[in-house]
């Protein structure tokens, strides 16, 4: 029977549950769960967690490759009475994918040749960085997946993450050499999206079930079932026109997104490196950039026969916004 | 009666307990669910813990059970401190104290267990809604425990099997 002894003997050797070691470590543990809190948490406890997550990808990526190398049993046995016909389908949806690949190309050079006529400056997409899951914690507190890049590969906290199929989630934990993705299906996920049909705006919060929800979408939403959502780009924090998932509608009458992302388990997915865009009152002192000012006018100084007085006129930062095309 | 040779071999022991446990969290955050039908994953660092401090009390002090805690905590995204303090609290209520430590039988080590188990996750769940500021999310932690529950007793059954053979150099006797 137990007794309630707090130290022991086990046979010769001494083992001690020190009471005062315990209570100091349930204090420390209490001080992290109230400093480590997602909404309100350091830089010091950001830098930490992904300092360690640093650490741990080898050895995370090393646990991940005898699975990666079984993750295609299952289906395989499954498919298998299935493979002849999916190859037929995938053949035919091939060649209707060239003629879809050689139409995005030239509206891709109609657009530019628009965008440069109209002077149109949109947001900055540059090359995807592909990157492996490394980590995959399943837990009531967050649907997040670990992936093995980070900041020596170009990710930032905030950019975009998507699979084959679609939007998964956003980076929201940076370190060296490993990022945390933070899924759509989060409690604490928020995206603007919208209906590619309607463009009926709402905002997409993940409640850690496989369909997130649509909220904030007006009282009579122009939205169907099936309605492809995409990212709105609204409040620049994603960019625009990311495919999300497909509109569905509960018992309810609640409406939630089926997302393409879950077409697969999310393995390898792509870092779109993406420069939010910054509201005017939050945009660095001009200054600091160093850049002329757009709204002042170009002085063009004719010739003068004193150099002091033309100098004192023309200075310099107007001098090299006459340059500018 | 013990052969001189059953404790001789604490080392062995210490890394098997190191090994298991680096085991049992790096596969709490294994992508498993890349394998087909792998959705439910049981909570592998309690059971080693568990099981450790029932085998070989010394190799699980509190600061030892505070720092897996707290690797599962950073592992798996979670708030800082949740794990640790589930799991410092649940083993301080329900660890193995007497001079014969683990039982050998396997229904009150299932029960022991139960109790642990059930206990460490009612604690997660309260701490992780306090740093979420929300309610987390009850269906994975009851879909853990489960789980669990139903993965113990083989895990379990290996171990005891073992002490009761008598090779406690590796295990513990």
């Amino acid at each position: 029977m137990a007794s309630r002894r707090s130290t022991r003997n086990d046979n010769d050797q001494r083992v001690t549950f020190s009471r005062p070691l315990f209570i100091a470590l349930l204090v420390v543990s209490g001080a992290l769960i109230a400093f480590d809190r997602p909404a309100s948490r350091s830089d010091a406890f950001g830098a930490f967690r992904a300092a360690f997550t640093d650490l741990a990808a080898p050895l995370l990526e090393l646990g991940a490759q005898p699975i990666r190398s079984v993750k295609g049993i299952g289906p395989y046995f499954r498919r298998q009475g299935d493979l002849a016909e999916e190859n037929a389908r995938l053949r035919q949806q091939l060649i209707e994918a060239r003629y879809w690949e050689d139409l995005a190309y030239r509206q891709r050079d109609r657009i530019e040749i628009y965008e440069d006529a109209l002077d149109v400056e949109t947001p900055m997409i540059e090359d995807r960085i592909g990157a492996w899951t490394v980590a995959d914690p399943q837990g009531p507190f967050v649907q997040a997946r670990l992936i093995g890049r980070g900041l020596e590969a170009g990710i930032r906290d905030g950019y975009p993450v998507i699979n084959l199929y679609g939007l998964v989630g956003r980076v929201y934990e940076t370190g060296r050499r490993s990022a945390r993705v933070l899924l759509l299906t989060d409690l604490n996920s928020r995206i603007p999206v919208m209906a590619d049909r309607s463009n009926a705006r709402a905002i997409l919060i993940g409640d850690n079930s496989d369909y997130p929800r649509l909220e904030y979408v007006g009282r009579a939403p122009d939205l169907q079932e099936g309605d492809r959502i995409v990212s709105s780009g609204d409040g620049g924090i994603l960019p625009r026109g990311l495919p999300v998932g497909e509109a569905i509608q509960t018992r309810s009458g609640e409406w939630r997104v089926r997302l393409y992302s879950d077409q697969a388990p999310v393995d390898f997915v792509w870092v779109w490196p993406y420069q939010r865009i910054v509201p005017p009152d939050q945009e660095p002192d001009e200054t600091d950039l160093q850049l002329p000012p757009a709204s002042l006018p170009v002085i063009v100084e004719p010739p003068q026969t004193d150099a002091g007085e033309a100098e004192a006129v023309a200075p310099e930062a107007d001098a090299t916004v006459e340059e500018q095309p | 009666m013990r052969k001189p040779t059953d404790r001789q071999s604490p080392w062995l022991a210490a890394l098997g307990c190191v090994l298991s446990i680096l085991l049992a969290l790096i596969m709490q955050a294994a992508p498993t669910r890349l394998v087909d039908g792998v959705n439910i994953m049981p909570t592998w660092p309690l059971v080693a813990i568990f099981l450790w401090s029932g085998v070989r009390p010394q190799f699980m002090p509190p600061i030892a059970i505070f720092a897996i805690g707290l690797t599962q905590d950073l592992l798996t995204g979670a708030p800082m401190g949740v794990w640790a303090l589930s799991y410092l609290i649940a083993i301080a209520a329900f660890r193995f104290r007497g001079e014969d430590g683990m039982p050998r039988d396997l229904p009150p080590v299932i029960l022991r267990f139960a109790g642990t188990l059930l206990l460490a996750h009612g604690i997660a769940f309260t701490a992780g809604s306090f740093a979420l500021e929300q309610m987390a999310d009850l269906q994975p932690l009851i879909i853990e425990i489960v789980a669990t529950l139903l993965m113990f007793p083989l895990v379990a059954y290996l171990v005891l099997r073992r002490r009761r053979g008598g090779r406690t150099g590796f295990i513990g006797g």
